[in-house]
């Protein structure tokens, strides 16, 4: 503590070089918050369907890889697993496929989700503000992401869309959801979905469980597993971490982020590298002077350090500054912010303008003290 | 006769090897005591920068030894040395060597700092030893303020606050008018006198020799010290 205020009167003595640090770990942290927290929003609502669902276990055929990648499993299984103790309730969910026409005459695909009345498990937990699960009952009655609303010319209640043939009615709107495949999401209930897809009448995709009070998911999956083979079962957590990794796997996306968050680390780590460097270089003399008169290693070594430290500790705070000043005007890019994302990036930042600081503290550990000798 | 703190014994320094090998400064011996001022003259590149590198512990000698107190420090791990300079060696450069954009208190207390005294007796060691130097209105402002003289008064006054027994002074006249000169060369007499300690000081300029107890002459690396070169304090060449 004894070096930090010598370090910051350092750092002060040279503004410019010092701002310019700092604003390369500010655009460091803020870039590496916009990917990842954009990044946490697009994980959200992909897997928003698990997560929002009021459904405790999801059984699909045992090649399941996520809601949208599986086969079908016989409906009988539904009432195998509606009679497994410490099973409360199972419902089926179909999903199908099938083409869309927009108002402009573009077909497009469409999965078609069938969720089975009064309980309309599997439908996502929010639904937009005038739209109640109620107005899912009745014919062809069909429910449209929010966010895909102008692709159906701003769609409102009681307008028409064609699935496959058949005419489907909305009659609401759900939001919180980015399906990562690249068709539109219907929700509708499960007769209209067999209906206008086709799905067979003795098959489900899902069996949709909740499960009893007090009652534990490994104890019911045992049982399940028992009863109904050839099944892939999934709590929610499961099957909320499978829609993240399949769209991780599947999809560039984990790709282009981490190499956002990798590039912004490296451009605040050569900011940092490159100034104190500099700084360095340009106080050889200082260094000098501060080993003749007795600083030790491990002084030096803590004086940069402490810089270092500054940069990474106040770049990070105004660049999550920045970034939520951000976040609050550019609403629509959707973002999520969580503690474990600030706590990342404040080590990400630490970390990478420790490092950084390694040739500059080499540079002064190795420097000879006796040049302050020499005119 | 007063003690000796510093002394070396057959020190001599080598720079390259083989073919390109150059002796900077051959093996010599010299003692240091407390109270008196040893100034050590000599043409550019004669060694009188490595004699003193090598009395302030600061560069190695490739033979001989160095005793400091009596304690051979030659073979010293580095911080140990770090450690030494700090505690026993006071430096005044030819060039200050001031971290510039730092009050004269705080270029003062720096060896405070690195020794880790607390901020209060840091706070007031350096203000008596500004004091010595008659720079106690100065304490606050930026070194990059004060005046050239200024800066060496400083500098000598970080020498000091360590209360370290030896001052190294590397031309510490070169940059200072004759008033100016004057003052820092009556301070480096009254310390060795006073307050008991060694001064020692490398220069060009024959204004030093006033307050000389014993002057060594450095040429080609070759130390020779000048006997009898005048009646101790009293400043006539003889």
């Amino acid at each position: 503590m004894r070096l930090v205020r010598l370090a910051l009167q350092m750092l002060v003595d040279v503004p410019f070089k010092s701002l310019g640090t700092l604003l390369g770990v500010f655009v460091s942290s803020f870039l590496m918050l916009q990917e990842m927290s954009t990044l946490e929003g697009l994980l959200m609502r992909v897997s928003a369907a698990p997560d929002t669902a009021n459904v405790d276990v999801w059984i699909g055929s045992a090649a399941t890889e996520s809601i949208g990648a599986t086969d079908s499993v016989p409906a009988s299984r539904v009432g195998a697993a509606a009679g497994t103790p410490g099973v409360a309730w199972a419902a089926p969910i179909v999903l199908g496929s099938g083409r869309v026409t927009r108002p402009d005459g573009v077909r497009e695909c469409v999965s078609v989700l069938g969720v089975q009345a009064p309980r309309y498990a599997g439908l996502p937990g929010k639904l937009a503000a005038g739209t109640t699960r109620a107005a899912l009952r009745g014919s062809a009655r069909i429910f449209l992401n929010d966010n895909d609303r102008p692709s159906f010319g701003h769609a409102q209640v009681g307008d028409r869309i064609e699935i496959n043939g058949h005419a489907g009615v909305v009659s609401g709107f759900f939001e919180g959801m980015d399906p990562h495949a690249p068709c539109f999401y219907i929700y509708t209930n499960i007769d209209e979905a067999r209906s206008m897809t086709g799905f067979s009448e003795d098959r489900v995709t899902f069996v949709a469980l909740g499960l009893k009070p007090g009652a534990r998911f490994e104890d019911v999956k045992s049982r399940l597993s028992a009863r109904i083979p050839d099944v892939t079962i999934f709590s929610r957590k499961e099957l909320h971490d499978a829609e993240i990794r399949y769209f991780l796997v599947r999809t560039p996306a984990g790709v282009f982020f981490g190499v956002g968050v990798a590039v912004a680390a490296l451009v605040g780590g050569l900011f940092v590298a490159v100034t104190l460097y500099s700084m360095v270089i340009d106080r050889t003399r200082d260094y000098g002077m501060l080993k003749a008169v007795g600083a030790k290693s491990g002084d030096l070594m803590r004086l940069l350090l402490i810089q270092a430290w500054t940069f990474a500790i106040a770049g990070y705070l105004i660049g999550v500054t920045g970034f939520l000043i951000m976040r609050g005007v550019v609403v629509s890019l959707r973002m999520a912010i969580t503690p474990q994302i600030l706590v990342s990036v404040a080590l990400v930042s630490l970390v990478t303008c420790t490092l950084a600081s390694l040739a500059a503290v080499r540079r002064v550990l190795t420097l000879d003290p006796a040049l302050v000798f020499r005119g | 006769m007063n003690p000796v703190v510093l002394e070396a014994i057959n020190v001599g320094k080598i720079y390259g090897n083989g073919d390109l090998q150059v002796h900077a400064l051959h093996p010599t011996s010299i003692e240091i005591r407390r109270r008196e001022v040893l100034v050590i003259m000599g043409p550019s590149g004669s060694g009188k920068t490595t004699l003193l590198s090598i009395l302030g512990l600061v560069l190695a000698p490739t033979e001989g030894e160095v005793r400091l107190d009596g304690q051979v420090v030659t073979k010293a791990k580095a911080d140990v040395l770090a450690q030494l300079r700090r505690d026993k060696v006071g430096f005044i450069f030819q060039q200050f060597n001031l971290l510039s954009g730092l009050s004269a208190i705080d270029n003062v207390a720096i060896p405070l700092l690195l020794r880790g005294t607390g901020a209060r007796e840091r706070s007031e060691r350096a203000r008596r030893v500004l004091g010595l130097v008659s720079m106690s209105d100065k304490t606050n402002v930026k070194a990059r303020k004060l005046s050239v003289g200024q800066q060496q008064r400083v500098a000598i006054a970080r020498a000091l606050v360590a209360d370290a027994g030896v001052l190294l002074c590397d031309e510490p006249t070169a940059s200072l008018d004759g008033t100016s000169g004057r003052a820092v060369l009556d301070t480096l007499q009254t310390l060795a006198r006073s307050e008991n300690r060694a001064v020692v000081i490398v220069t060009h300029d024959d204004r030093v020799l006033r307050i000389a107890d014993r002057l060594i002459y450095v040429e080609d690396g070759q130390v020779r010290e000048q006997p009898h070169l005048k009646q101790p304090n009293t400043g006539a060449i003889q």
